[in-house]
């Protein structure tokens, strides 16, 4: 109480000062560690700068060349189906895999450590470990493909694959989601299922009228965090592409089927020098993702339900 | 008592012990404080790099004024940004002759002319592509360049002869290349183990050249046939898709599950390197010279270079050209290539008895007199080029563009090149 009667009496000013003091940490590293580099790189937007020289000004002429930049178009178009097709099979994947934890089955807590296991293996590790999986001659995945007589694509040599392969390699990582989306079913009232099975509506009735409308805020939530991870992919398509062993230097697969936004970003940026140019990708990125994002939550007025409304 | 006795024996000898390592200690810093003290940063790791501390440790023990610590450090991109401070992490480092131009125009590599290197003994194909605008920027430290290596096994098989024409090529390739009943290719009569590297060669072996005065020239006629005639004859007649399937099995390079070493293709354009690993793998192998078009296009090929250089931030000039024109001495140029099987940057080396022992070696350090090996002049945009000649040689691989459209593609994107 008395601390209380303190703090109360002390002038607005220094309470102020004070509470700057604290939040100081936060504030310098913001400021220094994102803030300026945000602004630094909208200026280097508008210049021809490779690092080691001064910045020259060349107004909107980087926006200008992406537009004529065929391998822009290519990133670009890459990193959307990989968001496209990837965020909801990923939410699919995720949701179903939900359910099935939420049984009551023998050793749930080891079934539950286990789908989350590959999202503490590192990205690169995983990479490595999916070439050999989808490799066309050897791999495992082809191999159990051939047992059910299905057709075995040449997963990282096929231009048609190649997308699909980043897409498979980053849906390895669902358990992550999976497990948010499991304690969002734990939160789901029980006696809403009860009174819907009196009413005699089936699973998919129930899942639709009461799962899928409970568990929408965390769907949202989801599919905006999924959304940024799969529109700046990098590791996985760097990674799966790059195979010294089938001379294939280039990080962008086959048919450049997995040359992703960030990786044209990071040639031009690093490979090429075009430092401007990179800043320029970075701030179209920033729009696309935003644009994107600011759909979502529009639309989410028409498909998310909140209990306290 | 005793117990107490050991104590105090056990405290005498620990006491010495640090007394000594403190004065010894002392005694070497002291020393090295005497000396100026340089990083030299270099790409290579495992056996080079052992054999780059060696030289460095000879360096260091024929030195009173200088003293060199060696770092290996394999990534590029930390290697540029380090060049990007006011102080850099390093004084020597290496590099590819592809990137001098560019980042000579960056500003980042140290004119080397102040520091009067001898360059008269590097071969001119080498030395046009470390010279820009008149400057000297960087030096040889070891060359490579491609040629016909075969695995004599597999000929002596199929009944045929080392290729030396590239009609004899396109034959040899159609009698090595097996496809079972299912139409898998079980082996490859002409792979690629760098197909960058490998088309490029081809390209020359047609006269052709995809960067022709310093200008990028994708649409070359003699290039574009080059790229073509590895399409008709190894990839077209087992189709896009089989040739990628059976391509998709190949292991890393230069390992045990190495394509060539595993006898999944017969004949490959590769560098001088290949004859140490090919050799200590146990295999029995040849190499010829690149088959031409035509005579005169014999031993057409390209020499690619590993250059050490100086970055602008070093702060130490002076100590750090004393170490590089040591790395560029015929003894420790000589030393540095034998152990690596690389081939040596001057031309007083390419009749070394001391490369006699590395089979086959010959015909790669015999192109080095070779006119038909040609050196790429300088050029700010080759980073770019390379990538995009990447992409479009693959998409010839995948079937899915001519060669001719691929390298159209590559020649409408050179327009945005920084020239």
């Amino acid at each position: 109480m008395a601390d209380t009667r303190s703090s109360k009496s002390e002038p607005n000013g220094r309470a102020l000062f004070k509470g700057l003091a604290f939040a100081s940490p936060f504030i310098i590293g913001f400021l220094v560690l994102y803030a300026w580099p945000i602004l630094a790189s909208g200026y280097y937007s508008l210049t021809d700068f490779s690092l080691f020289k001064a910045p020259r000004w060349v107004g909107l002429a980087n926006y200008e060349r992406m537009i004529a930049d065929a391998k822009f178009w290519k990133s670009l178009y890459n990193t959307l189906f990989f968001t496209f097709v990837g965020v909801p099979v990923d939410i699919a994947i995720s949701i179903f895999g939900a359910h099935v934890l939420n049984q009551k089955l023998r050793g749930q807590p080891l079934w539950r450590a286990l789908v989350y296991l590959p999202s503490i293996v590192p990205a690169v590790a995983a990479g490595f470990l999916w070439r050999w999986l989808l490799n066309a001659q050897y791999g495992f995945v082809n191999e159990i493909l051939r047992w059910f007589h299905l057709p075995q694509p040449n997963w990282l040599l096929d231009a048609s694959w190649g997308g699909i392969s980043v897409i498979v390699l980053m849906l390895w990582t669902v358990g992550g989601t999976m497990l948010i989306y499991l304690a969002a079913l734990k939160n789901v009232p029980q006696e809403l299922y009860e009174a819907a099975e009196l009413d005699g509506a089936g699973p998919l009735r129930r899942f639709w009228h009461i799962t899928w409308p409970m568990i929408s805020p965390v769907t949202l939530f989801q599919v905006i965090v999924l959304l940024i991870a799969f529109l700046q992919v990098f590791t996985q398509p760097f990674v799966l592409s790059k195979d010294p062993g089938l001379g294939t230097q280039t990080a962008t697969g086959p048919g450049d089927s997995m040359l992703s936004y960030s990786i044209y970003l990071f040639q031009n940026g690093f490979t090429f020098l075009k430092m401007g140019y990179a800043s320029a990708m970075a701030w179209v990125l920033l729009f696309v993702t935003l644009g994107i994002t600011l759909l979502i939550l529009w639309s989410a007025k028409k498909w998310v339900f909140y209990d306290n409304r | 008592m005793e117990r107490k006795a050991q104590g105090r024996a056990a405290r005498a000898a620990m006491a010495t012990a640090f007394g000594v390592v403190m004065t010894f200690g002392g005694a070497l810093a002291a020393q090295a404080q005497d000396k100026a003290e340089i990083t030299f940063s270099y790409l290579w790791g495992g056996a080079e790099g052992a054999a780059l501390e060696q030289i460095i440790a000879d360096f260091n023990a024929s030195q009173d004024k200088i003293v060199v610590k060696g770092v290996s450090s394999p990534d590029m991109t930390k290697q540029l940004a380090s060049m990007s401070s006011a102080k850099g992490a390093f004084d020597v480092s290496d590099n590819f002759a592809s990137n001098i131009a560019s980042w000579s125009n960056q500003g980042i590599l140290l004119p080397l002319d102040e520091f009067g290197i001898d360059t008269s003994d590097f071969p001119e194909s080498i030395m046009k592509q470390l010279i820009v605008d008149g400057t000297l920027y960087s030096v040889p430290i070891a060359t490579h360049n491609f040629q016909l290596v075969y695995n004599k096994k597999l000929l002596d098989e199929a009944g045929v002869t080392p290729p030396t024409s590239m009609a004899e090529l396109a034959d040899a390739i159609k009698k090595l290349t097996k496809v079972d009943a299912e139409g898998n290719v079980t082996q490859l009569g002409l792979g690629l183990t760098d197909i960058s590297a490998g088309l490029k060669t081809l390209g020359y072996a047609f006269g052709g050249d995809w960067n022709r005065d310093g200008k990028p020239t994708p649409t070359d006629p003699n290039f574009v046939k080059g790229v073509q005639f590895y399409y008709d004859n190894v990839v077209a007649p087992v189709t896009p898709a089989a040739y990628n399937k059976f391509v998709a099995g190949f292991g890393p390079y230069m390992s045990d599950q190495d394509s060539f070493k595993q006898g999944k293709i017969a004949m490959v354009f590769e560098g001088e390197w290949r004859a140490k690993f090919n050799t200590e793998a146990g295999m029995d192998w040849g190499v010829v010279p690149v088959p031409g078009e035509t005579p005169e296009l014999n031993g057409s090929t390209w020499a690619d270079v590993s250059t050490i250089f100086i970055p602008t931030n070093t702060q130490n000039k002076e100590a750090a050209a004393e170490f590089v024109k040591y790395l560029i001495s015929p003894s420790a140029m000589e030393k540095f290539s034998h152990v690596l099987a690389n081939l040596p940057g001057r031309l007083s080396l390419v009749d070394s008895a001391t490369y006699d022992d590395i089979p086959n070696f010959k015909v790669w350090l015999d192109a080095l007199k070779n006119p038909n090996t040609h050196g790429l002049p300088p050029a700010l945009y080759m980073a770019e080029y390379n990538a995009d000649l990447a992409s479009a040689f693959d998409s010839v691989l995948q079937g899915s563009a001519t060669p001719e459209a691929a390298l159209q593609a590559v020649a409408d994107r050179t327009g945005s090149y920084q020239q």
